[in-house]
């Protein structure tokens, strides 16, 4: 039985070999589904930034019931795109996710009200209904409002958190009075649906100090001590990171190119286009290297959340230089 | 390896006890005690297989884990069975159900609206309901009135389905045989068409037992509240927990098995005259 | 041909209850805008407005019907944005899972009937898999199933196969058994083995348990393909336009894909109602 087993196995790995001899397969799991978000990933598959550094790379689109960290620990991708709360939060669950680069310098992520709803700053929020993105997007939310002294389980003098699904909808049909939007993305959504600026109030996360990274590459610790996937991970780093800076240099080409690659159809090129825009104002102020002070002030954020804190003790090792360092210098 | 090699000898001895088991003269214990040995079974086997193939609990965790979890969350695990199965499912199930009853009552007297009602209301109902559910949450808000909108929608295609059937389950003669009697149409219903599609009725009502609480799971998924079965289901999963996922889907697996259970006592009250339940 | 005239009544009723409720649900959008525009609007503005929202509450049946018009006829049925090509996604994962579903339904009834032991402990476990909210957990599994190098139709069709061959085994066991005492005894007396029983008896009496079964179990396999549809990632499918349309707020987008659903799920119900009618007819027992 034993020998059966062997034989079948060296047969499956020889088979293997062969296959892989021609270029590295690399696997890319977004969190989301295909749009310019990702412009950056896409353009480098397309232009054949990918290619020149001898990768196959594959990219499988994320979608809202996808937890990227569950794909990676079942070994469906090689690298993963995650929000760092999340990523640290799966650490502390025992999945050694590390962050190998960080495309991402600045955050996207709001919270949009209506002003006719009766809000003009944080402190307005205590009593009104809220919306929030779940599935492992919750962790800036809650520590902000940690932050803010309001409670977030019903109780009195706090606010009511409605699990927004996907779309704007609650906050167009009043039944929310906020809801978590994207500078890129659900911000336009709510004005595609006919209400205007001047009808709106925004809180940028940046703005009020709780930013947290987001859309980090990161691949297994394990994977990290072999030399091979190293030196593939080197390769993915470079060519995604000439990418991103190709598709901020041509925002209306990169929109294009992520419109060719969605399977779905249902995307707009108006829309692609503006995201675009707007997605490069995030990564502009990034080479893909980590900035050890965005780490710091991310979990610092995250630890603050008075009893119920995001992640409990401070991370070790939860990213590294190694790859970006080999790949950008 | 011996973790695996264990938990398929235990499934091997405990399907031989089975077999034997179940030759014996039937008894109301042993008739409970069959299919417990058999979940038992199933729980050893996985709980083998987790800790022989050492898949991670991000993956699938074993039942020692889930069960732990069970124990410890319990007033989680109870509001989000008020909020998803009382509110949600219960309310959607009795409305949907009983207006699909009523339907196919009307149906049937009136060959008019059976001719053009039933292939639309075929077509209607065969609107798969997860598409409904951002649509209907639209509608009816984020609470459980959204859920139970989808519940109702979700049941009543079957229900209808099955109740037409039913109702032209009296044979030729029998009808005839309720003609000579001078039935009056409601007599007729009443006495043999009603009691004929019994059997029929019943298999719908336990189909959809089982969609009512799936619907209303589902539904949460599309926007929620903080509470529910399904929330709690899409939330955790979201932050690796599966522990607390399973705990929710053995909720689920318990509250609607409990269910079906009580439509089949009832089936069995209703319907003894049927072969089927003679045995 | 008889049904024609009252079909059309019972659409034409439903139609005018549709613009009905459009003009209902989408006025207040229609008004809320006014207001922040400030200006009034007249009952003919406001009802030309509900027509013609981009996003509205409930699109009106032309919108609806331009919308499927313009992804199924004007589009190339290879495109990804028409609505064909999605539909054939959906329909292949459908089929694979409810053949697998209806087959593995069958062979469970059939030992359900024959084996005690089987009934007894298999039975009660049949009912609670199907309590557990397989749809709720759909992503999971394809994410685990993934984990271990399934992917593409199959998990799809997996999905579609526990949801589907459940209706299957509970209205097979019912129509298996459904054979009286005076019938069983009869084919004993012939010394009838438990096979030809089987062929000769209980599989033709279960047909009229069948087919019902068959079309509940169809309209579960498409539910289940188009959930299966939803985390890939809204790569391709009916399920990947619901959820595209319903993250972009595409109400137009949404409705048209529900309504091919629908007429997808309608077409099959529909089909195997006609072998229904045609086997009932052959057998004698169409009444």
């Amino acid at each position: 039985m034993n020998r059966l087993l062997t034989t079948a196995l060296a047969g499956v790995l020889a088979l293997g070999t062969s296959v892989a001899h021609a270029a590295d397969d690399v696997s890319l799991q977004l969190k989301w589904v295909t749009q310019a978000q990702f412009a950056g990933y896409y353009v480098a598959l397309d232009k054949g930034f990918y290619s020149d550094e001898d990768l196959n790379v594959t990219i499988k689109p994320g979608g809202p019931d996808i937890a990227p960290a569950q794909v990676i620990a079942g070994g469906g991708a090689d690298v993963v795109l995650d929000w760092m709360p999340s990523a640290l939060a799966s650490r502390e669950k025992g999945l050694d996710l590390v962050n190998i680069a960080q495309p991402f310098k600045t955050s996207g992520m709001m919270l949009t009200c209506r002003k006719d709803a009766g809000i003009s700053s944080p402190a307005d929020f205590a009593g009104k209904t809220l919306g929030v993105w779940f599935f492992g997007n919750e962790y800036p939310f809650l520590s902000w409002m940690n932050k803010l002294g309001l409670k977030t389980d019903g109780s009195d003098g706090g606010v009511t958190v409605l699990k927004q699904g996907f779309n704007v909808d609650p906050i167009l049909q009043g039944q929310a009075a906020c809801v978590s939007t994207m500078t890129y993305n659900e911000y336009w959504q709510i004005i595609d649906a006919g209400l205007t600026a001047d009808d709106l109030v925004v809180f940028k996360y940046e703005d009020q100090g709780v930013a947290t990274l987001e859309d980090g590459m990161y691949v297994l610790g394990e994977n990290l001590k072999d030399a091979a996937f190293k030196d593939k991970m080197v390769r993915f780093v470079r060519a995604s990171m000439k990418g991103w800076k190709w598709a901020e240099a041509n925002p209306d080409e990169a929109a294009g190119i992520v419109l060719d690659n969605d399977a779905s159809g249902a995307q707009t090129e108006e829309h692609q286009k503006r995201m675009m825009r707007e997605i490069s104002k995030l990564t502009s102020g990034s080479n893909g290297a980590l900035d050890p002070a965005d780490f710091q002030r991310t979990v610092d954020s995250l630890m603050s959340g008075g009893s119920d804190p995001v992640i409990t003790k401070q991370p070790v090792g939860a990213w590294t230089h190694e790859i970006s360092d080999a790949a950008l210098n | 390896m011996s973790w695996i090699i264990g938990a398929l000898l235990f499934w091997a001895a405990m399907w031989l006890l089975n077999v034997q088991l179940s030759k014996r003269p039937q008894t109301r214990a042993l008739s409970l005690l069959v299919p417990l040995i058999f979940g038992v079974t199933l729980l050893v086997l996985w709980e083998g297989m987790v800790r022989g193939f050492q898949i991670s609990p991000i993956l699938l965790p074993p039942p020692s884990a889930i069960s732990v979890r069970f124990a410890n969350s319990l007033p989680i695990l109870w509001v989000d069975f008020v909020q998803t199965f009382v509110k949600g499912a219960m309310s959607g199930y009795i409305i949907g159900c009983g207006s699909a009853f009523l339907m196919a009552i009307a149906v049937n007297r009136s060959p008019f609206l059976q001719r053009g009602l039933l292939p639309v209301g075929n077509f209607v109902a065969a609107l798969p309901i997860v598409g409904m559910a951002p649509i209907l949450v639209m509608w009816f808000g984020f609470d459980w009135q959204s859920k139970a909108a989808v519940v109702v929608v979700m049941v009543f295609f079957p229900m209808l389905v099955n109740t037409v059937e039913g109702l032209k389950a009296s044979d030729h003669m029998q009808r005839d045989l309720m003609q000579t009697y001078g039935a009056s149409y409601w007599q007729g219903l009443m006495k043999l068409s009603l009691p004929a599609a019994m059997p029929f009725i019943f298999n719908g009502l336990k189909i959809c037992s089982t969609l009512a609480l799936i619907g209303a799971i589902v539904a949460e998924f599309f926007g929620s509240p903080i509470k529910g079965m399904g929330f709690r289901i899409s939330t955790e999963v979201g932050r690796l927990s599966l522990d607390m996922v399973w705990a929710e889907i053995t909720v689920a697996a318990l509250a609607g098995s409990a269910f079906y259970g009580v439509v089949a006592l009832i089936e069995k009250r209703v319907t003894f005259w049927h072969p089927s339940q003679r045995g | 041909m008889r049904s024609f005239a009252p079909v059309l009544t019972v659409v034409g009723a439903i139609m005018v209850i549709w613009y009905g409720a459009a003009v209902a649900l989408n006025s207040s959008w229609a008004y809320d805008k006014a207001k922040r525009a400030d200006v009034t609007l007249s009952f003919s503005e406001m009802v030309a407005d509900t027509m013609a929202q981009k996003k509205p509450l409930l699109p009106a049946p032309h919108q609806v019907v331009a919308e499927i018009y313009k992804t199924t006829v004007l589009k190339k049925i290879t495109s990804k944005r028409s609505l064909i090509w999605h539909g054939w996604v959906t329909l292949s994962a459908t089929l694979l899972g409810f053949a697998m579903g209806t087959g593995f339904g069958i062979l469970l009834a059939v030992g359900i009937v024959h084996s005690r032991a089987m009934d007894m402990s298999v039975m009660p476990w049949v009912i609670t898999s199907q309590t557990i909210p397989i749809l709720a957990v759909a992503p999971m599994i394809i994410v685990v199933l993934n984990a271990v190098g399934i992917s593409g139709l199959l998990p799809k069709a997996f999905i579609s196969m526990y949801l589907s061959f459940f209706p299957v085994v509970v209205g097979m066991v019912k129509g298996l058994r459904s054979p009286d005492a005076m019938q069983m005894d009869q084919m004993r007396t012939w010394s009838a083995t438990q096979s030809t029983m089987l062929w000769k008896l209980r599989l033709p009496s279960s047909m009229p348990y069948l087919f019902p079964s068959l079309k509940i179990a169809m309209a579960a396999s498409l539910v289940g393909a188009i959930v299966g549809e939803l985390p890939t990632g809204a790569v391709a499918g009916l399920g990947a336009r619901l959820l595209a349309g319903s993250y972009y707020g595409q109400t137009i987008q949404i409705w048209s894909a529900l309504i091919s659903a629908a007429v997808l799920a309608a077409t099959l119900v529909a089909l195997i109602g006609l072998i229904q009618n045609i086997t009932l007819k052959r057998m004698g027992m169409l009444r």
